[in-house]
């Protein structure tokens, strides 16, 4: 309750210290501060020291693993912050509102990693999306961010509608809106079992979930608001919502996957989706001119690889999920980070980065990298544990192989960008890069490191 | 008597035949409404004028397009009131309950009320209801 509680009030203060504060500068640090507080909180709460005992009646149940990833968005979104803050600040008179959206959004992640009750689920996902819909539209002359803002809230709702949708199918079906429902005999009279409105429900949610994470063939409006949307905000948007959106797949579906497999085949429909999601986003990025772009596809593949968890759904893979979150994280803020620094977003925008900004193409490697999943940083052990979690299943191993390739597919665009900040020649312009900026940068990607050597780092503190 | 034993039937178990009532009530709109259709267009007078193609605008003769650039004043009045209004609405069941509520009730509807207050004076500082420039 900590986090669902203090992320909402912070917010408000939010609000009013636009009020308050008439320096552009200080909004950074309140929400830093905000951050810090809320992350303290939540520790506390994942220890046993809840502030606020509110019987919510199951409403919500606070695991360790919900609580755990609850600690790592907010760490995340700290380091965001703090390494994207200047680049809020460029967007308008409006930063402290920035500021307050993106608390809300972390409201919206701490209730979708703790609901255990399908009006919960619906309740979080609304608190996630709708700050996204304005903070995608925040640039307001900007006619490209325009369209993407009235194209993600259209589809948005459209997908929201069809998870309402698939609610009321459940609820039909079992006559109760827990996740982990007692389906009794004496509810409708001889009736036992599963019901074909239940599977039906279930069907929705899977496309309204598919929508949220970007997966195939439900990925139609993440290129288009990726790229249309500030790219501080995308960063934002493609990273810790992303994340938390897959741990509301995963937290819904592991209860209810095993009861309804004895009617439909779970197993060839999320691989399916993986394969598609795959294939879509791998290839369609290789043709990509601009990075900005091309990341929005990259992003769609990866979401491709943290199906895996969904597909799976044993230790491996939610210790795999939680560690593709991090890693994920923190090499697409850091790869957004100079992306939104250089003057020119194309390809040939980074051509002899390496010698004028030396530092960002060398920690930009490592982001790339990571996304790539090379060994010795952390995208290469997320993507370990996510085929790792697939093989221990025992069954579908050619989804392995394909995931093999398919993360080789990846390694060409992201070496392209490497390739042109090192091997080409050019004049690559980046603005203002402070020393700050410079050493935020060479803390995400030593910790991107430090996460490829040990993930114990990480997973052990779903365990202690 | 088949209809009856189905209807019987359908409050017994979860079954397709739950659904009956609801079609036939559904057969009966959609038959209702083609009925009247076809019925007043067979049955009433026509008189075709140029003014029955004209938009119906309360009585008043319509002028200009309503396509038009509206200043956002407007709209902020309008939905700041739809919003409040809206949040009225929860004090209702509360004045129904008010004594079983008791004065755990109270705080409650007192923090909903402070959320309220700060909302509006969130909206007041901000110069959302100023109409002057």
């Amino acid at each position: 309750m900590n986090a669902i509680i203090l992320s909402a009030v912070w917010g408000v203060i939010m609000m009013f210290s636009s009020i308050l504060f008439k320096n552009k500068g200080a909004f950074k640090y309140i929400a830093a501060i905000g951050l810090i507080v809320l992350t303290v909180a939540n520790i506390a709460n994942t220890y046993g020291c809840d502030f606020f005992n509110i019987n919510t009646h199951e409403m919500l149940r606070y695991t360790r693993f919900g609580l755990f990833f609850n600690t790592i968005a907010f760490l995340c979104t700290l380091i965001y912050v703090l390494l994207s803050g200047k680049e809020i600040e460029k967007h308008g008179n409006y930063v402290a509102e920035y500021y307050a959206l993106i608390f809300f959004v972390l409201c919206g992640v701490s209730i979708l990693t703790s609901f255990n009750n399908l009006l919960m689920l619906f309740l979080g996902i609304e608190i996630l999306s709708i700050p996204l819909y304005i903070l995608t539209g925040s640039d307001k002359r900007n006619l490209k961010g325009n369209e993407a803002a009235l194209k993600y809230f259209l589809m948005g709702s459209f997908s929201t509608g069809l998870m309402l949708m698939g609610i009321a199918l459940i609820y039909g079906g079992t006559g109760s809106f827990q996740i982990d429902v007692v389906r009794s005999a004496t509810l409708f009279g001889t009736f036992s079992g599963i019901s074909f409105l239940e599977v039906a429900g279930l069907l929705f949610m899977l496309v309204a979930m598919a929508f949220k994470v970007s997966a195939a063939p439900f990925h139609f409006w993440t290129p288009d608001v990726y790229d249309g949307a500030p790219t501080v905000f995308t960063s934002f948007m493609a990273t810790v919502v992303k994340a938390a959106a897959f741990i509301a797949f995963i937290k819904l579906f592991e209860v209810r996957i095993a009861d309804t497999s004895a009617v439909i085949n779970w197993g060839m429909l999320l691989s399916l989706l993986i394969i598609a999601t795959l294939l879509i986003g791998n290839i369609t990025a290789v043709f990509q001119q601009s990075v900005k772009r091309m990341l929005a596809y990259s992003s769609i593949a990866q979401a491709g690889f943290m199906l895996f968890a969904v597909f799976s759904l044993n230790d491996f893979a939610k210790e795999g999920l939680i560690l593709y979150a991090v890693a994920y994280s923190l090499a697409t803020i850091g790869s957004f980070a100079i992306l939104a620094k250089m003057k020119d977003i194309t390809f040939e925008g980074f051509n002899g980065l390496a010698k004028s900004h030396p530092v960002l193409a060398a920690t930009n490697t490592i982001f790339l990298l990571s996304l790539a999943g090379i060994p010795l940083t952390a995208g290469f052990f997320a993507k370990y544990y996510m085929l790792a979690s697939v093989v221990k299943t025992g069954h579908y191993l050619w989804l392995v192989i394909l995931g093999v390739l398919f993360a080789a597919v990846s390694v060409y665009y992201y070496f392209r960008v490497i390739q042109a900040m090192y091997f080409k020649e050019g004049d690559a312009q980046a603005e203002d890069v402070t020393p700050g900026f410079k050493i935020g940068l060479i803390i995400v990607a030593a910790l991107i490191i430090l996460v490829g050597i040990y993930p114990q780092v990480v997973l052990n503190w779903l365990y202690f | 008597m088949s209809l009856m034993n189905i209807l019987l039937n359908a409050t017994e178990g979860n079954n397709a035949a739950n659904y009956f009532p609801i079609g036939v009530q559904l057969i009966f709109a959609i038959g209702f409404i083609a009925t009247m259709m076809i019925a007043t267009h067979l049955l009433g007078p026509k008189r075709k004028t140029a003014d029955k193609l004209e938009n119906f605008a309360s009585g008043i003769p319509t002028h200009g397009n309503a396509r038009q650039p509206i200043a956002i004043k407007y709209f902020l009045v309008a939905i700041l009131f739809v919003l409040f209004d809206v949040e009225v609405i929860f004090f209702y069941p509360y004045a129904v309950n008010f004594r079983a509520l008791g004065w755990d009730g109270f705080w409650k509807v007192l923090m909903f009320v402070g959320f309220f207050v700060v909302g509006f004076t969130y909206i007041i500082k901000k110069g959302a209801l100023t109409w002057e420039d």
